[in-house]
């Protein structure tokens, strides 16, 4: 079957705005995901066309995309999970500078992740074996540990087109990964960082993060443990 | 040549084009009677500035708040103290009790208290005047 698919371009060199271009792309059937078709534009009609991918199994987290309006990777979107009986809108991820056609600067994104020190601090002396941390403890970190660092949460997030300061869900939710960390030592430092108005308190709880997360991640839920935490650590 | 990134769109621009769902609605919904509200307060208290002059003026402007028009405006004013104040409800127990796992379930409860609560309120306020209208019609 023919697939329309309506993708943004824009070459830095050529273009002062981006601009939309649609290809017929030929699809197998709906079990078909995007990042198949986005090949099958570059390899067969216009290898200028630009995009990033390395895994292309939902594990890299290179090919954050904005997909009919909502924020996704390409190499886990199906055409059954979006409707293509009309051209497919793809365009890059909202609210981040756009380098060249699909690819955004993520720099921005990047400083904010390493803002909240995303490591394991822990001063005291190296055991022989590893340290060990019950599996109640261990099960605390799994959701969060899942992000792939795509992108698709922070970009997709009104506190964060609105303060470009707000650190965003991405960043919190690694916040979270190590502050709830029994072997970690660092977590008042994370939470004096996070316990900002351009931090935790910045989050309207809208859950568009939530909507986007290619890996089914509650980051408001998460979010919402690091404001517990704060306040308690008030009281 | 170096070129440099293309700056991103505005705040509004990407809310209008981006994808709601129930979630940002919800959101949408409470800046909207929030903001409503705040509006609210301001006519309120300039209402209030016939106080000072004289007991005819705000008697009048009393006199004025009972016609229908300002019956209807008070009944939907009502409908945002409802939505504001029970969301609000829900976005504490989103920030304080888990509720970030049942938020849509949530807010099913506040559509369907604030929709039974607004008709409750309307058939108090218009009960009598509707029933006086059929009455004068007899």
């Amino acid at each position: 079957m023919k697939v329309t698919l309506r993708i943004q371009r824009y070459n830095p060199e050529r273009d002062s705005e981006p601009y939309y271009q649609e290809f017929i792309v030929e699809a197998g059937d709906d079990k078909e995901r995007i990042l198949d078709l986005l090949h099958q534009v570059k390899w067969k009609y216009d290898g200028t066309l630009t995009f990033r991918r390395s895994c292309a199994h939902g594990v890299c987290g290179s090919d954050g995309l904005r997909i009919n309006g909502r924020n996704r990777l390409a190499c886990s979107t199906l055409l059954r999970d979006v409707n293509y009986k009309k051209p497919i809108v793809i365009e890059p991820l909202p609210s981040i500078p756009i380098i060249k056609d699909l690819v955004v600067d993520m720099s921005d994104f990047y400083k904010k992740y390493e803002a909240v020190k995303p490591y394991l601090v822990n001063k005291s002396p190296a055991p022989e074996h590893e340290r060990i941390q019950s599996n109640e403890d261990a099960e605390m970190l799994f959701e969060s540990a899942k992000c792939i660092l795509c992108g698709c949460c922070t970009t997709s997030c009104p506190s964060s087109w609105s303060d470009e300061n707000y650190i965003g869900p991405a960043a919190l939710l690694k916040a979270y990964r190590f502050v709830f960390d029994t072997r970690d030592e660092a977590a008042d430092e994370r939470l004096d960082i996070v316990d900002t108005p351009d931090g935790i308190w910045r989050c309207h709880t809208i859950f568009n993060c939530v909507e986007a997360c290619p890996k089914d991640i509650n980051l408001t839920w998460h979010i919402s443990q690091l404001k517990k935490r704060v306040a308690e650590r008030e009281m | 040549m170096a070129y440099q990134p293309k700056p991103p769109d505005g705040w509004l621009k990407t809310n209008l084009k981006y994808n709601k769902h129930k979630g940002s609605w919800a959101w949408i919904l409470h800046r909207i009677t929030g903001l409503g509200l705040t509006a609210y307060i301001y006519v309120h208290i300039y209402a209030l500035t016939t106080l000072t002059q004289g007991e005819q003026a705000f008697d009048n402007e009393m006199k004025l708040f009972t016609t229908p028009v300002f019956k209807v405006l008070e009944w939907l004013l009502f409908s945002l103290v409802l939505y504001h104040a029970f969301n609000g409800v829900r976005i504490v127990l989103v920030d304080w009790a888990d509720g970030a796992k049942y938020h849509k379930k949530l807010l099913t409860v506040v559509y369907g208290l604030g929709v039974v609560l607004f008709i409750g309120m309307g058939v108090l306020m218009f009960r009598e005047p509707i029933a006086n209208m059929f009455a004068s019609l007899r």
